[in-house]
């Protein structure tokens, strides 16, 4: 065997230059809103202004009068013609039995229950005619009394979102055992208990939802910025009278961010459906910010009572956790799932926790309803822990690492089964959390503190060692693999594409089995008529995808053998395969990849192949912060931020770098600066522009130093890759915010400073400082 | 009542007719269809349809398109010198990944490309400065200023 052919230093493992980039950098992406059809027409939405109002009367038509408007549809409409609510199944049920929640309809009817929900939609020839007839439509509301947020909901008396839930309450969950955890609380040398807001946050994609329904013959297409488009598809089906999988299209071009936002269907995306098949013309919709803040779903927004018993070694007994998550007011879903489940699924993380009583309350209010945003329910159960584990470690007075270590699962524990009975496959974490140490120099801190109060400046350290569960709950993915006359190999898969490279490591995987060059290999995606799955959410595309890649691939060159070998008439055990030829071994009797391709019917090799991960893979880390406070101005700045990952193997170096900093600067986001803010009377939305809702920007960029150990490969599937685009997200929040507490403790706040709730902004931190602590959330 | 508004777009002259309200992206993205500047916002805070209006900088949603009228206009479109030669601000972005979803990416090479034409060496501090305007949600900036910095370095060796 010769050495490796040059060619293959492109495969897995290897930076790349992503393939995606040329048509970006040049301005040639294909967004939804860059495509026009002849005879476009635009539809604008009429929304509710009201948080909670009872519809008397929809007055069109000034509206219709306008030249230009071509129609305007309400609820009402849409009742009477049969579209049907978007279903959702929840497995869970309100204390006295069945699940309640107020149906999620394409357009309101009868009743509004957050700011922002569809009204009413009108469509005309130009943008500006459809905005300008919106506003010209006039709705009648009798105001209804309004909730603002989860723990108002909750108080006797407060205002009832949907009859049929009296208490607001949509469903619960209940996870654990009670009693033996009321024993070991009871028994334990140590207590220690956080009350604890993981505030409300906008995904924020820099591309806002857009779609461009239209009519290809009798086929309903909708063009659009989503992350699962055969999720669409099927909602369009079961909503829209006379739609079917077959007689129903989703396409996804290029996709400004995900992030979660753009999972599941809108009721938007109902409303364009229905507004191209009663039209029967093309029908644009582009999303303002203003739209997306309102309307496109937030995320996190759980407030939990959280306890943990440890014994007098510091390990740990119990954990026990009352949280009431804000689902909204028209959930899906995943607005439920993601808290009473995923969460949950990772609440003992990386530790033995031999007992847990979690109870979670799913509650109605006069709020966008939630769904995901980039860790859904990860980053609020490990925000959990690692409070909880720093308030352990500062109440017994050993060193946060210590007092993790202690708790940490070994690698001869694993496969592990957790409280949850989930399955960790693999996970070196004391490893990990020892090179993160190092990585961070843990031990030289009170040298940088000293320096950093020298120059006036009060220091903090913060560490978090965590997993997340990833898949999304589906672990099957089916790659199609074309081998074209013209010279390429063409992947056709259901996952997306929206930033994170996946096609590139795509190509990367095939080019490793075909070993030609990476310009000879496309990635189609995007497409319902070519493919079909669950789509690019949970930290999911490239393990199974990617394992359904390389599978397709070997398939098709042994496909190919055979093929070869009646082409060249010999036996196919004498068919050698090299770097897109197949050779009789020891002649120099061959056939190229591409000609035997031309020479099957249709011109092309084709071979589909499923891949089925066995289970969720469960990516680790270590993340380690460092911030400096400003005492005059409580402005908080991360000076230092170092991490360790377990992702099991790299395909991408470079992508899976960019995931990591990238997710780890959206968790210092909700860390320090972003909240979605409801007035908390009026349940009116206060943040609903980029000047009102802090983003990250560029001043707070931060130095990373971020560092991958490969040597604990996923056992579950075949590429052993783990899931990576949630991680730094999962991190980074309880890094920064324990390092935050670190750094008000050491004022002489003592435990007091775990008081601090998030965001914390300059003015959270300098009331800290001036003695002013958030009271107790009086969580029941 | 329409006007008509001739100006230069990317070395090219140009002569259309808007209405005095037409935004300047709107003009871009819908008549001239260049789809390459993006519109993140409704408030100007985004840059994502950041372009150079005689080579300043600029967030396009904020000007009309009759202010363009008898200036220079250049757009991502325009920044490649031509077929198969990128700018080195593209080159930058693509070969320390400074972009991911690619939808800031145009605004934000535009607001680096006007740095670079005025200041050729800036310091990081500067950059930050340049790109406080646009926002990104992917990359967490880190790579995007590595680009800037890198863009800077190869308009230096290949400047005359």
């Amino acid at each position: 065997m010769s050495a490796t052919p040059a060619v293959l230093r492109f495969g897995a493992g290897h930076s790349v230059r992503r393939i995606e980039d040329p048509a970006l950098v040049q301005g040639r992406g294909c967004f939804t809103d860059d495509f026009t059809l002849p005879g476009q027409t635009y539809l604008a939405f009429v929304r509710s202004d009201r948080a909670h109002a009872r519809i008397k009367g929809i007055d069109a038509s000034g509206a219709l009068a306008m030249p230009g408007v071509l129609r305007v549809f309400t609820g009402a409409e849409l009742v009477a013609a049969g579209v049907k609510p978007i279903a959702l199944a929840v497995p869970f049920e309100r204390p006295g039995g069945g699940f309640s929640a107020p149906p999620k309809r394409a357009l309101a009817h009868e009743v509004v229950r957050y700011v922002g929900e569809t009204v009413a939609a009108v469509v005309a020839q130009t943008r500006d005619t459809a905005a300008a007839a919106a506003a010209a439509v006039t709705v009648d509301y009798d105001d209804l009394p309004a909730v603002a947020s989860a723990l108002s909901a909750v108080q006797p008396g407060a205002p009832t979102v949907w009859p049929d839930a009296p208490d607001n309450i949509a469903c619960e969950s209940r996870h654990g055992d009670v009693a033996a955890t009321q024993a070991a609380f009871a028994g334990a040398a140590h207590r220690v208990s956080l009350d604890l807001v993981n505030q409300r946050l906008a995904p924020s994609s820099l591309e806002p939802r857009s779609v461009l329904a239209y009519m290809e013959g009798d086929k309903l297409t909708l063009r659009m910025s989503s992350q699962m488009p055969t999720g669409v598809r099927t909602a369009l089906a079961d909503t829209l009278p006379g739609r079917n999988a077959d007689n129903t299209r989703v396409l996804v071009g290029d996709v400004g961010g995900g992030f979660g936002m753009k999972t599941g269907a809108y009721p938007e995306d109902v409303v364009l459906g229905w507004a191209a098949l009663q039209l029967q013309r093309p029908v644009k919709w582009q999303a303002s910010r203003l739209e997306d803040f309102v309307a496109a779903v937030h995320g996190r927004d759980q407030v939990s009572h959280a306890e943990l018993a440890l014994d007098a070694q510091g390990r740990t007994l119990a954990l026990r956790v009352r949280t009431l998550a804000n689902i909204g007011g028209c959930p899906s879903g995943s607005s439920i799932v993601i808290p009473l489940l995923v969460g949950p699924w990772v609440s003992t993380s990386i530790y033995h926790i031999p007992t847990i009583d979690l109870h979670i309350s799913a509650v109605l209010t006069n709020n966008a309803p939630t769904g995901a945003y980039r860790g859904a329910g990860r980053p609020e159960a490990i925000y959990i822990i690692e409070r909880l584990m720093d308030a352990a470690a500062r109440e017994m007075g050993i060193d946060g690492a210590e007092l993790r270590r202690r708790n940490m699962l070994r690698p001869e524990q694993m496969p592990y089964t957790t409280p949850m009975a989930q399955v960790y496959d693999s996970g070196a974490f004391e490893k990990i959390m020892d090179q993160a140490l190092a990585l961070a120099d843990w031990n030289g801190f009170a040298a940088r503190r000293e320096a950093s109060q020298r120059a006036g400046k009060l220091r903090g350290r913060g560490i978090a060692t965590f997993l997340e569960w990833t898949g999304g709950g589906a672990l099957e993915e089916k790659v199609s693999v074309a081998v074209t006359a013209d010279g390429f190999i063409e992947l056709t898969s259901a996952t997306l594409a929206m930033g994170q490279g996946i096609a590139t490591s795509y190509v990367q995987l095939a080019h490793d089995v075909f070993g030609v060059p990476l310009d000879r290999i496309r990635v189609l995606l995007g497409d319902t008529d070519r493919a079909n799955g669950f789509g690019s959410a949970g930290s999911r595309s490239l393990f199974t995808g990617g394992a359904a890649v390389r599978v397709a691939s070997q398939r098709t060159l042994e496909e190919g053998k055979q093929l070869a070998a009646q082409a060249l008439e010999a036996p196919a055990a004498d068919i050698e395969y090299r770097a897109g030829r197949f050779e009789v071994a020891g002649t120099d009797l061959g056939i190229g990849l591409f000609e035997l391709a031309g020479r099957q019917s249709g011109a092309r090799l084709v071979v589909s192949a499923d891949s089925k991960a066995g289970a969720p893979s469960w990516p680790n880390g270590c993340h380690i912060a460092e911030v400096e406070i400003d005492p005059a101005t409580g402005d908080v700045q991360v000076v230092a931020y170092s991490s360790v990952n377990d992702i099991g193997s790299i395909v991408s170096p470079v992508i899976v770098r960019g995931q990591v900093e990238g997710g780890a600067v959206q968790g210092i986001g909700q860390a320090l600066c972003e909240k979605v803010s409801y007035d908390p009377d009026s349940a009116q939305l206060l943040s609903a522009s980029y000047m009102d809702y802090a983003m990250p920007r560029v001043d707070g960029f931060t130095a990373f130093k971020t560092e991958f150990d490969q040597s604990v490969p996923c056992l579950t599937n075949g590429l052993g890759a783990k899931g990576v685009g949630e991680l730094g997200t999962i991190g980074a929040t309880p890094a920064v915010v324990n390092a935050v507490v670190d750094a008000l403790a050491a004022t002489g706040l003592g435990r007091r400073a775990e008081q601090v709730q998030m965001p914390l902004t300059s003015e959270v931190v300098w009331r800290a400082l001036q003695g002013d602590l958030p009271a107790p959330l009086g969580i029941r | 009542m329409p006007t008509t508004i001739s100006f230069n777009l990317n070395g090219s002259s140009v002569s259309v007719q808007a209405e005095p309200n037409t935004l300047l992206v709107d003009l871009l993205r819908e008549q001239l269809r260049h789809t390459g500047t993006h519109v993140g916002c409704d408030t100007a805070q985004c840059g994502a349809c950041t372009v150079l209006l005689d080579g300043q900088a600029v967030k396009s949603c904020s000007l009309l398109a009759v202010q363009a009228q008898g200036r220079s206009v250049a757009t991502v479109e325009g920044l490649a010198r031509s077929e198969g030669t990128l700018h080195p601000v593209q080159e930058a972005f693509i070969a320390c990944h400074g972009l991911q979803c690619g939808f800031c990416t145009p605004g934000m090479m535009m607001s680096a490309a006007a740095l670079l034409a005025e200041n050729p060496r800036p310091s990081e501090e500067q950059i930050v400065q340049a790109l406080e305007g646009n926002l990104c949600r992917c990359t967490g900036y880190v790579n995007i200023v590595a680009a800037v910095k890198q863009a800077s370095t190869l308009m230096a060796r290949s400047a005359p």
